[in-house]
C-alpha cells in the first residue's frame, strides 16, 4: 500500500468508525458530575455566632505565638496561626468532617495527626474513616489507616521519636466490629498492629494518656458501648452486667498491660465499669487521675499518687459523675499536679488535688469536651463546648468566645418571604436561630437572632401572621413565639386523660428530633407528630388528632427509662416508635404522607380518616429501618419519595425510593453503583423541574438531573463532605438553602440553570443557560462596622448582573469574553469569562464606565463608577475563540425600591447629564493644562532679556488661575480640603448617580444647573484669555523659532481621552484605592503576567 | 464484526494514550514547549503588556506592565486621571501613590515588595527553575474545576511557595496558589490564567483573574490582556527609584534585600 492510499484507507476507516460509533454515543446520556454543577458557587452564611461542637484540640508554641488546630464534631479541623484570632479549615476536601482527635508532633509542628469520627457518642454523633496525616500545616492529608475505626479518642506521638504514635479507637458506635483498641504504629503510620484489645466486639479505647517524662509509660481506659435508635449502654446493659471497660497500664510503650482494677490497685471500684477518663499528671509520673463510671456511690474520681497502684476516692460532684459517655475528659495542668478540669455540662476545675471542684465556666455555652492548657504558660487556656471555642487567659476563670468558627450544626432549615428572604433552622443544642441571607456588609453574628432555647430542630415562620414563628425544643416542645417580644406560648399537645390509671395511653412518644409541618395548601395549618399525627388549624390552641398510633409501637422500643448502661440517661434522645417525617401533598391537602424512626412509611389520601401502611411494598428495605424524609411530589399528587436512614444499624449507605402510584410500588433511585455516598437525610424534588432531585447525606449534597439515573456530588464554592441534614429550594428566589450539620446555612443562589441544564445543551460545546429573572438591587450606603479579625461574617450573593453559561470542556486559547449591548445595540461592556468546564457565572456591574476626571492633586470620591443604566433588556454575546453565543438578559427593578420606572429614567437623565458635564469639565481641564504646560515650555526657554518672557510670564500665572478654579492643586498627602468645580460636581454626581436612583432632590437639580453655568463660565474666559493673548505670544515664539502654543479641539481630545467602556466602583472605596482597593503588588501575586 | 473490532480498537488507543507517568523535567519540558520553546523565550529581553484590571467591584482600571530581564518590573495604572507606579529594579521596590495627593516616590514595605519579588522572575519560576533556587516538585495529577492538571509546587527564594496547575494536555497553566510569609503570617492568593493567544511565537495568558484563595469568583480581580509587545526598547532608567526631595523612611523590614541608596 502506497502513502496515498495508505491515507485514504486511514480516513475511510475513520469515518466509517464514526458513521457506526455515532448511535451509540446518542444512546449515551452525557456524564454529569460534581464539575458539571459546581459552578454555580455556595456562599456559607454561618453562623459562628452559635458555633457548634468543639470534640478536639491541639496547640503549640511555635516561637512567641500559639499555633491552634480544632477539630470540630462534624466541621472538618481549623487551624489558626495566631492564638486563635482567624481559623482556617484546612480538611475540607476530605471525604468525612466529623473529627475525634488532633495531635501536634511537637518535633515538628507542620506534623499533624487527625483522627476522624468523634466520640463523644451522642445521638446525632456523625462517623468518621479513619487516621489523618499532614506534613505540611494542614495544606495536604494522607489517610494513614484505620478506615473501619469509625471513630478515634485519642492520638499520642512518642515525643523521642516522631514515628511512634498510639491512636485509641473506641470502634463503632451501631454494630460490634474487630477495628478498635489502641493501635500502635512505629513507622510513621505505614503499618498499625493493635496492642490493646477489648473482650468482645463492643469494646474499644476510650481514651488514653502518656507519661512525657516516659513515653513508654500509657494509660488507657477500655469502654463497652453500643448505641440503638432507641437506647444506649456505656458499659454492659445495665448496672450490674458484664462490661468490657476498664482501666490499664503499660510501661513497656504498649508491649504489655496491666489492668488495673479492685484486686490490683488498691482503692479502685468494683466492677462493671462504664467509661473512664484517665490522665498522667505531666509535671508528676507518679499522679495518675481517673474519673470512672461505676455503680453509684463508687462512681467518681480516683487519685494515684503512685502511678497506679493505689487509688483514693476524690470528687463525686454532679459534674465529675454526669453523663460519662459525653463528657469522659480529666485535663491536669502542665505544672501543677493539683490543678485538674474535668469537662462536664459545666467546666469545673480543682486546685486540691481533686478533692474539690469549682464550676469555672463562666458565661460559656457549656457541655464541654476537651481543654488544652499552653505548658509554657499556664494561665493560657482554650476549650472547646458544645457552642464551641473559648479562650481563657486567666487560669480558666473567665473565656473569650471564638467568634469565627462557623461550625454551626443544624438540624433543619426554613426560609421566609421577605426581601431578602430570612432564614431560620435549630441546632444541636444550640436552640432556634433566623438570619439574614443578605445583609449590607455581610451577614455577621449580629444578623442573626435567637428565638428559643433547648436544642433547636424545625422551626417556621407562621405564614398566616409573619409576627410569630414556630419553633422546638427536643421531644416536641412545641413553642409559638412572637417575634418581636420573644413571648413563647407553648402548644404541644397533650397526651389523652390517663384515668383511672392505664386505661389510656400512658405518654404521648415525641423523637428527639420531633417533626412539624406546615401544611403547603392551607396558610395556618400546622402538623406535629409524636406516635399520632396532630393538626392544628387555629396556631396550636387546639389540635386534631388524625392519625392511629402510626409506628410499630414495639415495647421493646420503648424502655428509655433503662437505657444508659451504667449511668441511667433518658434525655428524650433515645425515644423510638414515634413519627419523624411528614408531608402533605402540594398538589392535594388530603393527601399526607408520614414516615416513622421504627419504619413504617404511613399515608392517608383522605385527610387522615383512613391510612394504609405502606412500608412493604418498599423492595429491600429491612424491616425497622428508620424513615429519615418522606416527601410529597410538588408535581403529581400520587408521587412522592422517601428516605430511609440505616447508619443505626451500622449501615452507612443511602436507600431512596420514589413511588408514582400512592406507595403501591417503589422503584430505589439511589443504586449502589451511583457513587452517592453516606447515610442519607433528605431528599427533595425541585418544585419546577421534575427530573431534578437534590439528596442530602450525611458526607455532603448529592443532586440528579435526570430523576435518579446519574447522580453527582455538588461541591461549588468549596463546599465540603458537611452532612446536608436539610434543604429548601426557596419558591419565590429559586435559591438551593442547604441545612448542614456542622459547617452553618449554605446558599446556592439561583439553582435555575440546573433546570436547563438538558440533555440537549450538556451535548453543546458552550451554551447559554437561563436563570432566574434579574433585578437592581437598591444600592446601600451603610451596613456593618468593623469587627476585627476575629470575627466571621457570611458571604452576600452578588447584586450583579450574573450570566450563566456551559462549557462541555474547560476553554484554553482564544478569547472567552461576554460583550453586552443595550437594546439599540450599542456596546456597553465587556467582561471576562470563567474558562471552567460544566456550568461557570460571569458578572456584570450593570453600569457604565466610570466618568472621566482631569489630573488633579488627588482622586475624587464620588465619581468612581458610571451611572447604572435602566431596567431593561440587554444581549449578550459570549465569544468563545472562533464561536459567538447571543441571549438576552432581562433587568427589573428591586421590589424593595421606594422609586418606579419613570422615576429612574428621570434620575438617569440628570445622572448622565453630570456624567457628560464630568466629560465636558475634563476636555476644559485637559485644554487649560495643555496650554499651561506648553507656555511654561515656552517660558523656560525664552531668554530672560526677551522682552516677551514677562508677558508669557503673565499669561502662564493668568492661565494657572483659571485651571485652579477647576482642580484642586495643593500637593503633599495631606487632607487639603481644597475643593474646586471638580471635587464639587464628582460629589454631586455621585450622590445622584451612585447612590438613591430615584428622583433627585430639587437642590440636586438646581445645583447640576449652577455647575453648569460656572463651567461655561469657565471656559468662555479662557477662551477669552487666549483670544487676547495667544495670537501676540504666538508671533513672539514663531520669531524665536520656537513651537506656537495651541490648545487642543474637542475632537483631538476624544480621539485620545473619551471613556470606551468599563465596570465601576461603589462610593467609598475611592478614597482607600491606592492601599485597600487596588494594590498592584497583591494584584500581581495572583494575576502571574507572564 | 470487522467494523466492531475496528471501533473498539480505536475506542482502545484512545484510553490508553493519556496514561503514561511523567516526571517533573518531562512536565517542565513540555510546559516550556508549550510556550514556545526555551530559545524563543530566553529571546524576548524586555515585554510592555497593556491591560484593564476589572470586577470585584472596581473601576475599570488601565494598566501597563514593563519587564525587563533578569527581574525588573514596572507597573502604572490610571485613575481619574492620576497614575500610580509599582517598581521593582531588581534589588529595590517602590511606588509612587498619588490618589491622596502624594506624588513622592515611597519605597515599598515588606508586604509589597515579597508580592513584587515573587512576581518579578521574567521567564517565570517554571523555566529553569533550579538556576533561580527554586525547589519545584511535581505532586501528580489533580483536578481543576474539573480539567486534569499536573500539580507542581515551587518554593521561591523568598520562602513563599505556590503551587500551579498545567493542563494535563496542553501544559499550560490554569491555575495557582501562593502562600506567602509576612511577618510571620501567611498570605493565600489563587489566580486563574486562561484564553491563551500567541505573540511572536510565544504563547501568552490573555485573561487572568485572582483574588484572596478561596474567595467567591465575582469578588475576583479581573486582567484583560489588550496588547503584548516584546522586545521593545525600556531604558533601564524605569526602574530606579526617583531621587526625592525628602529622605525616605527607613528600609523595609525585609531580611533578605536590603534596598540600595537610589542612583543619582
Amino acid at each position: 500500500m502506497n502513502t496515498k492510499n495508505y491515507w485514504k484507507w486511514v480516513s475511510s476507516t475513520l469515518a466509517l468508525a464514526m458513521v457506526f460509533a455515532m448511535p451509540l454515543w446518542a444512546q449515551e446520556a452525557v456524564k454529569v458530575d460534581s464539575d458539571t454543577i459546581s459552578g454555580l458557587g455556595a456562599r456559607n452564611i454561618g453562623s459562628a455566632t452559635m458555633s457548634g461542637r468543639i470534640a478536639a484540640i491541639d496547640a503549640v508554641n511555635e516561637g512567641k505565638r500559639v499555633t491552634v488546630y480544632v477539630g470540630a464534631a462534624s466541621g472538618g479541623v481549623w487551624r489558626s496561626i495566631n492564638g486563635g484570632t482567624t481559623f482556617k479549615p484546612v480538611f475540607d476536601k476530605q471525604p468525612v468532617q466529623s473529627i475525634g482527635a488532633v495531635a501536634i508532633d511537637r518535633k515538628n509542628p507542620k506534623t499533624v495527626w487527625v483522627g476522624t469520627g468523634e466520640s463523644w457518642t451522642r445521638n446525632s454523633v456523625s462517623v468518621g474513616d479513619g487516621i489523618y496525616k499532614t506534613t505540611d500545616g494542614g495544606d495536604n492529608w494522607t489517610n494513614m489507616g484505620l478506615k473501619e475505626s469509625e471513630r478515634i479518642s485519642k492520638i499520642l506521638i512518642d515525643p523521642n521519636d516522631s514515628n511512634t504514635v498510639y491512636v485509641c479507637v473506641p470502634g463503632k458506635l451501631w454494630s460490634d466490629s474487630d477495628e478498635r483498641g489502641v493501635f500502635k504504629t512505629s513507622d510513621g503510620g505505614k503499618t498499625w498492629s493493635k496492642i490493646l484489645k477489648g473482650a468482645n466486639g463492643s469494646t474499644g479505647c476510650g481514651i488514653m494518656s502518656m507519661d512525657p517524662k516516659d513515653p513508654k509509660v500509657l494509660y488507657a481506659s477500655l469502654w463497652d458501648f453500643r448505641r440503638k435508635g432507641w437506647t444506649f449502654r456505656s458499659g454492659g446493659e445495665n448496672e450490674t452486667a458484664f462490661s468490657g471497660s476498664g482501666l490499664f497500664k503499660s510501661t513497656d510503650a504498649g508491649a504489655s498491660w496491666t489492668e488495673l482494677e479492685a484486686q490490683s490497685a488498691k482503692g479502685l471500684p468494683a466492677k462493671p465499669w462504664g467509661r473512664v477518663a484517665v490522665t498522667v499528671a505531666p509535671s508528676n509520673s507518679n499522679v495518675v487521675y481517673a474519673a470512672i463510671e461505676a455503680k453509684i456511690p463508687t462512681d467518681g474520681l480516683y487519685r494515684s499518687d503512685d502511678g497506679g497502684k493505689t487509688w483514693d476516692k476524690r470528687d463525686r460532684s454532679q459534674f465529675m459523675i454526669w453523663r460519662p459517655f459525653y463528657f469522659a475528659n480529666l485535663i491536669v495542668d502542665p505544672k501543677d499536679e493539683n490543678k485538674v478540669f474535668k469537662v462536664n455540662l459545666g467546666l469545673i476545675l480543682s486546685t486540691d488535688g481533686g478533692k474539690t471542684f469549682s464550676n469555672v465556666s463562666g458565661a460559656t455555652h457549656g457541655d464541654y469536651h476537651t481543654v488544652w492548657i499552653n505548658p509554657e504558660n499556664p494561665e493560657h487556656v482554650i476549650a472547646g463546648d458544645d457552642g464551641g471555642l473559648w479562650i481563657s487567659h486567666d487560669g480558666g476563670n473567665r473565656w473569650w468566645k471564638s467568634d469565627n468558627l462557623p461550625v454551626s450544626q443544624f438540624y433543619h432549615v426554613s426560609a421566609d418571604m421577605d426581601r431578602p428572604y430570612k432564614v431560620y433552622g435549630g441546632l444541636q443544642d444550640n436552640s432556634s436561630w433566623v438570619g439574614d441571607s443578605q445583609y449590607p456588609g455581610g451577614i455577621t453574628n449580629s444578623r442573626w437572632e435567637n428565638l428559643y432555647g433547648g436544642d433547636g430542630f424545625w422551626v417556621f415562620t407562621d405564614p398566616s401572621d409573619p409576627d410569630y414563628v414556630y419553633a422546638e425544643f427536643q421531644g416536641g416542645f412545641l413553642g409559638r413565639v412572637n417575634r418581636k417580644t420573644h413571648e413563647a406560648r407553648i402548644i404541644q399537645p397533650q397526651a389523652l386523660p390517663d384515668f383511672p390509671y392505664g386505661t389510656a395511653e400512658k405518654k404521648l412518644r415525641w423523637n428527639w428530633n420531633t417533626p412539624i409541618h406546615l401544611s403547603p395548601n392551607e396558610k395556618g395549618t400546622i402538623y406535629i407528630g409524636s406516635q399520632f399525627l396532630f393538626r392544628s388549624r387555629d396556631h396550636g390552641a387546639s389540635w386534631d388528632r388524625i392519625s392511629p398510633d402510626l409506628s410499630t409501637n414495639d415495647p421493646e422500643k420503648q424502655k428509655q427509662e433503662q437505657s444508659g448502661g451504667i449511668t441511667v440517661d433518658n434525655s428524650a434522645a433515645e425515644m423510638h416508635t414515634t413519627i419523624y417525617s411528614i408531608s402533605e401533598s402540594p398538589k392535594n391537602v388530603q393527601v399526607i404522607w408520614a414516615g416513622t424512626d421504627d419504619g413504617n412509611v404511613q399515608v392517608t389520601r383522605d385527610g387522615g380518616k383512613n391510612w394504609s401502611n405502606v412500608t412493604g411494598n418498599v423492595p429491600d428495605v429491612p424491616k425497622a429501618s428508620w424513615v429519615s424524609w418522606v416527601e410529597a411530589s410538588p408535581h403529581d399528587e400520587g408521587t412522592a419519595f422517601v428516605a430511609f436512614d440505616r447508619h443505626t444499624f451500622g449501615d452507612m449507605s443511602p436507600h431512596v425510593y420514589r413511588t408514582t402510584d400512592y406507595g403501591k410500588t417503589w422503584k430505589r433511585i439511589v443504586a449502589g453503583e451511583a457513587g452517592v455516598q453516606g447515610y442519607a437525610h433528605v431528599i427533595k424534588q425541585d418544585p419546577v423541574a421534575p427530573g431534578l432531585l437534590y439528596l442530602g447525606t450525611e458526607f455532603g449534597l448529592w443532586i440528579t438531573l435526570d430523576g435518579g439515573q446519574q447522580w453527582a456530588q455538588y461541591k461549588g464554592g468549596d463546599f465540603p463532605a458537611a452532612a446536608v441534614r436539610d434543604l429548601v429550594v426557596h419558591p419565590r428566589d429559586h435559591d438551593l438553602i442547604l441545612g448542614t450539620h456542622g459547617r452553618g446555612i449554605w446558599i446556592v443562589d439561583d439553582i435555575a440553570p440546573l433546570r436547563n441544564l438538558t440533555q440537549d445543551n450538556l451535548t453543546k460545546d458552550a451554551v447559554f443557560v437561563d436563570g432566574r429573572a434579574q433585578m437592581q438591587a437598591v444600592s446601600n450606603f451603610s451596613g456593618g462596622w468593623a469587627e476585627g479579625d476575629a470575627k466571621f461574617s457570611g458571604q452576600n450573593a452578588t447584586e450583579e448582573m450574573v450570566i450563566t453559561y456551559y462549557q462541555k470542556k474547560r476553554h484554553i486559547r482564544g478569547d472567552l469574553k461576554l460583550e453586552i449591548f443595550d437594546d439599540q445595540g450599542k456596546l456597553l461592556n465587556t467582561v471576562p469569562g470563567s474558562k471552567r468546564r460544566g456550568l461557570s457565572r460571569a458578572t456584570w456591574d450593570m453600569r457604565l464606565i466610570q466618568p472621566k476626571l482631569p489630573t488633579a492633586a488627588s482622586s475624587a470620591g464620588f465619581a468612581g463608577a458610571g451611572p447604572r443604566v435602566l431596567p431593561g433588556t440587554y444581549t449578550v454575546k459570549m465569544t468563545k475563540d472562533k464561536d459567538t453565543y447571543t441571549t438576552k438578559i432581562t433587568v427589573g427593578i428591586d421590589p424593595r425600591a421606594p422609586y418606579n420606572a419613570e422615576d429612574r429614567k428621570v434620575n438617569f437623565a440628570l445622572a448622565m447629564r453630570l456624567y457628560n458635564m464630568l466629560g465636558d469639565m475634563t476636555f476644559t481641564a485637559d485644554r487649560i493644562k495643555g496650554v499651561l504646560d506648553a507656555a511654561n515650555e515656552a517660558l523656560g526657554k525664552l531668554d530672560a532679556k526677551d522682552p516677551n518672557k514677562a508677558r508669557m510670564a503673565a499669561f502662564v500665572d493668568a492661565v494657572g488661575k483659571i485651571r485652579k478654579e477647576i482642580v484642586a492643586t495643593k500637593e503633599g498627602g495631606a487632607i487639603t480640603g481644597e475643593e474646586r468645580i471638580r471635587e464639587k460636581l464628582a460629589e454631586l454626581y455621585g450622590t445622584v448617580a451612585l447612590l438613591y436612583e430615584g428622583r433627585p432632590t430639587k437642590q440636586q437639580s438646581d445645583r447640576a444647573d449652577a455647575m453648569a453655568a460656572d463651567l461655561a463660565d469657565v471656559g468662555k474666559r479662557f477662551d477669552a484669555l487666549l483670544a487676547k493673548d495667544l495670537p501676540a505670544l504666538n508671533k513672539g515664539l514663531e520669531k524665536k523659532k520656537l513651537k506656537p502654543i495651541t490648545a487642543m479641539t474637542r475632537g483631538d481630545w476624544e480621539k485620545k481621552d473619551a471613556p470606551k467602556v468599563a465596570g465601576g466602583a461603589k462610593p467609598g472605596e475611592f478614597d482607600a484605592l491606592p492601599s485597600a482597593g487596588m494594590n498592584i503588588g497583591e494584584l500581581m501575586e495572583h494575576l502571574r503576567l507572564r | 464484526m470487522l467494523r466492531k473490532t475496528l471501533v473498539a480498537l480505536m475506542f482502545a488507543a484512545l484510553m490508553v494514550a493519556p496514561v503514561s507517568a511523567q516526571t517533573l523535567d518531562e512536565v517542565l519540558a513540555k510546559y516550556v514547549k508549550a510556550r514556545g520553546g526555551a530559545d524563543k523565550l530566553a529571546a524576548v529581553k524586555t515585554m510592555r503588556i497593556t491591560a484593564k484590571a476589572s470586577g470585584g467591584g472596581g473601576p475599570e482600571i488601565p494598566i501597563i506592565l514593563e519587564q525587563k530581564r533578569p527581574n525588573k518590573v514596572r507597573i502604572e495604572f490610571t485613575f481619574q486621571g492620576l497614575t500610580a507606579s509599582q517598581v521593582y529594579d531588581g534589588k529595590v521596590g517602590w511606588s509612587i501613590n498619588p490618589f491622596g495627593g502624594k506624588k513622592d516616590p515611597e519605597l515599598m514595605g515588606e508586604d509589597q515588595l515579597k508580592g513584587m519579588q515573587d512576581q518579578s522572575d521574567f521567564d517565570g519560576w517554571l523555566v529553569d527553575p533550579k538556576s533561580k533556587g527554586v525547589t519545584a516538585e511535581l505532586m501528580g495529577k489533580e483536578p481543576v474545576e474539573g480539567t486534569d492538571a499536573y500539580k507542581i509546587k515551587l518554593t521561591l527564594p523568598s520562602g513563599t511557595t505556590q503551587i500551579v496547575f498545567l493542563d494535563a494536555d496542553e501544559f499550560l497553566e490554569m491555575k495557582s496558589e501562593s502562600k506567602r510569609i509576612v511577618r510571620g503570617a501567611e498570605r493565600e492568593e489563587e489566580g486563574f490564567s486562561g484564553d491563551y493567544k500567541e505573540v511572536e511565537g510565544l504563547t501568552f495568558p490573555f485573561s487572568q483573574e485572582g483574588g484572596p484563595k478561596g474567595a467567591p469568583p465575582a469578588s475576583r480581580q479581573k486582567l484583560t490582556i489588550e496588547k503584548i509587545e516584546l522586545n521593545v526598547p525600556i531604558d533601564d532608567s524605569r526602574f530606579v527609584m526617583p531621587v526625592v526631595t525628602t529622605p525616605p523612611a527607613a528600609p523595609p523590614a525585609s531580611p533578605a534585600l536590603k534596598p540600595e541608596e537610589p542612583k543619582k
